[in-house]
């Protein structure tokens, strides 16, 4: 090695970050010659692999990773996501298990004092079910609660966060549902919501499962309807950006402005954007209703996918809401995706209703909201000789 | 989208026991947070509530806070009516931090408050064994056992009980138990890869340790006993392996880094070895593995009474490591030549380890047996121990017996062993005698007499080295002693430098015909300056390494005015005298008597090669035989080749103080006698593939 791993490494971190991946291989092919090299090298080509939507060269490096250093668990971790990515769920989910062994998430792992369930018949046993870190999570996986039922023929307890709380409770009233933080009844066994898959030896082939799995709230619904009544149809709501705190946010949320090529499909939109991205400004001519201020919850939320026509969306926690829902959703993928958008497809697995834009190029957002906007120009000829669409309650 | 969590807590109307309900509630369903914070309040009120603290002690340890948790724990177990099963949980977590003494007891309060708590016993039990209290802790588990006998815990730890007591059957079936009632526990299968490895099943054992690892991917014993497995069948490359793979991940783990030493030491990288075995001694100065591991490298560096104080410190550790450490100590005073000391020190192990097979069969080699010796009886009944012998120990033994036997002039009974001895070593390898031969007429091919014909004044001129090679046990290193008491000569052991820098010949043999002057000198000089270190002023500097005679052309290459001394002897007593000996090195062609002889005649061959083409200026064949017939003689004709002046200190090698760490190890240190020569002729009917594969079978 003529240069030390010192220099090679920010160098490398510095290409990427710049967002020429390509140039990291460059780097570090002669270091890398041979098959033999440091760790650290490899995974940061690994990392370039994946930049570059080579998610399968990416899986040979990191397997390879894993098989020299099998207590590396943050490289298991980083393989789990690449082979989900790639629709390989049985190892994918064994791996998927390391995701609390990563250094920013070792303190929040949930160290509950039951044997963990592992998928076996516990008959007259309790099972405490428990959601995790993002809302989306939650909202995606719930699904699998009956499934988890009925393979375990437990009675099960199901865990969730505040947010999301009022809105699963009501769509599984068979289910005992606690709010996270507060103490649930005793049980014998528990399950991260997350190790349903691996518990369920959950494969693609038995995707989606249950659909429209989640209910809004009647009154909710009747309130936003008034509320919308006067807006002209189709309706289209628009979430921009994620949690700012998500480690990928950079890469999966955008400017509402970008949203410039749908002002000419003459459709309306509401706003259902949080955070302080919701105040951003909007393109010249794109008709567009805040809606953030008067959305308090989830529940609104979902109130408002239910009267609207269609959701355009980041990765964010309304395009898993509206999946789950049932409700029709455009979702804008990154280049590199999220493991859950799978690769090279325009629809996804977990959601029949839901159609995906994906960047063709890096960081390509115009070229995915032109593609959009053609989409909903097309729509729109279509809508305008129907009649306007009932929305489900 | 979220409103902050509402408050569902009734804050301010709870009672003592109700608040530590809640809290353990909260705890059981992993809320750490809420039970901490309820611990909490509970402390502000009732500092030293040994029930708060016991809960906050378990979460601390839960997210590896140990030091923090050891400390709460310490103090919830002050109050006088502490729970029997916070003493328990305490004495374990002492275990954990090494505090054995306060952990055991701990666990025995436990045991009295509470005499029917499994976890008092189970954890009182571990705590012995890691003392050394194998009776002890066995009877504790025992007790266990009988309250919870489907518990895999206890079995896995009785198992390792049994283990230390060299009952290895009781131990298998315990851990083969465990894993039956519970098959994703990687403890068992890590151990009984051990097992399995100690007794050559290696490809089983492999499997067994791969489980452990994919069930627990940072479980530290797994990777080390893999580690071994490699290293017992010479596989040092893949014992590093392992090795490396758990310190990439727990780069401070001590016996992972002296278990590296150690197979640095094997693979000669004697610096690196130091390194490590230093660092695993820096981070665990109590650990018996790492000071044994400082002792064996500092052996090998030649710092015998640095090797010997580290080898003192890990024998007062409980453990086998104690056990290791103290025949090394023993052996070392026998290659010092100490050998009043070295008899005392092997009684010392037999002491403590009545059953150390490596302690006997070192002492075995350092003694002289008569018929009716006291001491084959003694080990007789130990390899007569049956199914509890391990396979490892009883392939040490028979080489043990069989030389014990060969000594006392019993063929039958020595064969009986030294046959079924070096079987079982020849198992564990692979080994193919026709490749052996391909490679030695590759190298006569790849050096005709014209190739050190060019050149010569581009290459390094020096007289320091002196190669002694031969076959192994051929009188190497007697003739190295003899030199080495020279007073211009100092003796520097089995070098593997010539071997590396062959190594690193791109298509070595042949490819040394491609390579330009300019990087012949570069290996030459590479040579030189590696035993220029080890000169310490002397002219000359003696390399015994046997091997070489693979390389004695290369040698003449790169090092031209270099001189080599070719160590001749009997080709039947040196076959003998190899296949009685279980080499610490890779001599894999000595465990089977065809095998040897073949591989006999192959190094014939390439020495009368070497003789045809190397000058003879350069190049002297000395005699074992004439050695023995006439020592002065032969001193004298090597010290004239070597252009020295006589020295009567050649004569008297056998005082010389220096250390000897080779297989002859015993022999140079007496006068010679001439026991040896021709002794095999009393074997000659248990020799017969050994006469027939070098072709003299007629001898009579």
């Amino acid at each position: 090695m003529t240069r030390p791993l010192t220099e090679i490494l920010p160098e490398g971190q510095a290409l990427l970050a710049a967002g020429r991946p390509e140039a990291v291989e460059t780097l570090l092919k002669p270091y890398l010659a041979g098959g033999t090299g440091p760790i650290l090298l490899w995974k940061l080509l690994a990392v370039a692999l994946r930049r570059q939507g080579r998610f399968a060269a990416a899986r040979r490096i990191q397997e390879m990773i894993v098989e020299t250093v099998p207590g590396d668990l943050p490289a298991r971790y980083d393989l789990a996501d690449t082979l989900l990515t790639l629709g390989e769920f049985a190892r994918g989910w064994r791996e998927y298990r390391y995701r609390y062994s990563l250094p920013h998430t070792r303190a929040i792992e949930r160290k509950v004092q039951r044997p963990r369930w592992e998928g076996a018949p516990i008959p007259g046993e309790t099972l405490l079910i428990h959601d995790e870190q993002g809302f989306g999570d939650t909202f995606q996986f719930i699904r699998l609660i009956r499934a988890a039922r009925a393979r375990s023929q437990a009675r099960v307890i199901v865990e969730v966060n505040q947010a999301a709380f009022s809105l699963i409770q009501r769509s599984y009233p068979d289910f005992t549902v606690t709010l996270r933080g507060q103490l649930p009844p005793p049980f014998d066994y528990h399950c991260e919501l997350m190790s349903l898959p691996a518990a369920l030896g959950l494969e693609l082939a038995d995707l989606p499962g249950e659909t429209a799995y989640l209910r809004a709230a009647p009154e909710r619904i009747e309130r936003w309807r008034a509320r919308l009544h006067d807006l002209p149809r189709p309706l289209v709501a628009l979430a921009w950006a994620g949690r700012p705190t998500h480690p990928n946010d950079a890469s999966r949320s955008l400017p509402l402005s970008a949203f410039a090529p749908l002002a000419s499909a003459g459709v309306h939109c509401v706003a259902v954007q949080k955070g302080p991205a919701a105040d951003e400004e909007a393109p010249a001519g794109l008709a567009l209703t805040r809606l953030g201020p008067e959305i308090a919850d989830f529940e609104d939320t979902a109130a408002i996918l239910s009267v609207a026509d269609l959701l355009i969306s980041t990765d964010s926690s309304p395009a898993h809401l509206a999946g789950s829902l049932g409700r029709p959703a455009w979702v804008l993928v990154p280049f590199e995706p999220e493991w859950r958008w799978m690769l090279d497809r325009d629809d996804s697995p977990w959601y029949p209703r839901h159609r995906l834009f994906r960047q063709g190029r890096p960081g390509d957002w115009p070229g995915v909201l032109e593609r959009a906007g053609d989409a909903l120009h097309n729509m729109t000829g279509n809508h305008a000789s129907r009649t306007p669409q009932k929305a489900a309650s | 989208m979220t409103s902050p969590p509402r408050s569902s807590e009734p804050q301010d109307l709870l009672t003592l026991p109700d608040a530590l309900r809640r809290a353990r509630a909260h705890w059981t369903a992993g809320q750490a947070r809420q039970a901490e914070s309820l611990c909490q309040r509970i402390l502000a009120l009732h500092p030293r509530q040994p029930d708060a603290l016991h809960l906050l002690g378990l979460i601390a340890y839960a997210y590896g806070q140990l030091d923090t948790a050891v400390d709460l724990l310490r103090r919830a177990c002050a109050a006088p009516r502490a729970a029997a099963s916070y003493r328990s949980d305490f004495a374990e977590m002492c275990r954990q931090c090494g505090l054995l003494e306060e952990g055991e007891a701990a666990a025995r309060k436990a045991v009295a408050q509470a005499p029917d708590m499994a976890a008092g016993w189970n954890n009182l039990g571990i705590i012995l064994q890691e003392m050394g209290r194998y009776a002890e802790s066995r009877a504790c588990l025992e007790k266990v056992l009988a309250l919870e006998p489907e518990n895999a815990e206890i079995l896995n730890n009785l198992g390792n009980t049994c283990l230390r007591q060299g009952e290895t059957r009781q131990a298998e079936r315990h851990w083969r138990q465990a894993l039956s009632l519970k098959p994703d526990y990687a403890k068992p299968y890590s151990n009984l890869a051990k097992l399995l490895a100690d007794r050559g099943q290696y490809e089983e054992a492999l499997d067994l340790g791969r489980r452990a690892i994919a069930l627990d991917p940072q479980f530290a014993d797994a990777y080390v006993n893999l580690a071994a497995l490699e290293t017992e069948r010479e596989r040092h490359p893949e014992a590093l392996k392992w090795l490396d793979a758990l310190l990439a991940v727990r780069a401070d783990h001590p016996v992972a880094l002296a278990a590296r030493a150690l197979v640095l030491a094997k693979l000669e990288r004697l610096t690196d070895a130091l390194c490590s075995a230093e660092r695993a001694a820096r981070l665990a100065p109590d650990s018996a593995e790492a000071q044994y591991a400082l002792g064996y490298v500092l052996q090998a560096l030649g710092r015998p009474q640095e090797a010997l104080a580290a080898y003192e410190q890990a024998a007062t550790r409980p453990g086998t490591k104690a056990e290791d450490a103290l025949v090394a100590r023993a052996v070392l005073f026998m290659e010092q030549g100490r050998r009043e000391e070295a008899e005392e020190a092997f009684e010392r192990v037999l002491a403590r380890f009545p059953q150390s097979v490596h302690a006997w069969y070192s002492r075995a080699d350092l003694k002289k047996f008569r018929s009716g010796d006291p001491l084959i009886p003694r080990m007789q009944a130990l390899f007569d121990r049956g199914e509890d012998l391990l396979p490892g120990d009883r392939m040490v033994l028979h080489f043990a017996l069989g030389k014990a036997y060969l000594d006392a002039g019993d063929s039958t009974q020595a064969f009986w062993h030294l046959d079924r001895g070096n079987a079982q070593k020849r198992a564990t390898f692979t080994y193919d005698a026709d490749e052996t031969s391909r490679v030695i007429d590759g190298i006569k091919d790849a050096f005709p007499a014209g190739l050190f014909a060019r050149q010569p004044s581009l290459t390094v001129a020096s007289t320091l080295p002196v190669f002694v090679l031969g076959m192994p046990r051929s009188g190497t290193t007697l003739t190295e002693q003899i030199l080495a008491s020279h007073a211009a000569i100092r003796g520097a052991g089995e070098l593997a430098y010539v071997q590396r820098i062959a190594g690193d010949i791109p298509g070595y043999p042949h490819g040394v015909q491609a390579a330009c002057a300019d990087r012949l000198r570069d290996w030459g000089r590479a040579y030189l300056d590696q035993v220029t270190v080890l000169a310490d002023g002397a002219s000359h500097v003696v390399d015994k390494m046997p091997a070489n005679f693979l390389h004695a052309g290369l040698i003449h290459l790169l090092l031209p005015q270099a001189r080599i001394i070719h160590c001749r002897r009997n080709a039947i007593d040196t076959c003998l005298s190899c296949y009685s000996k279980l080499f610490a090195g890779e001599q894999r062609f000595s465990y089977d008597q065809r095998e040897l002889g073949r591989f006999y005649r192959d190094y014939e061959r390439l020495m009368d090669h070497w003789r045809a083409v190397l000058p003879s200026t350069h190049f002297l064949e000395v005699d074992y035989e004439a050695i023995v017939d006439d020592l002065e003689a032969q001193a004298r004709r090597m010290l004239a080749f070597l252009g020295l002046d006589w020295d009567p200190a050649c004569l008297e090698f056998h005082k010389t103080e220096r250390v000897v760490r080779t297989a002859s190890v015993n022999q140079v240190r007496t006068p010679l006698y001439k026991t040896s020569a021709g002794r095999w002729r009393a074997h000659a009917g248990q020799l017969r593939p050994l006469l027939a594969a070098l072709g003299l079978e007629g001898e009579p």
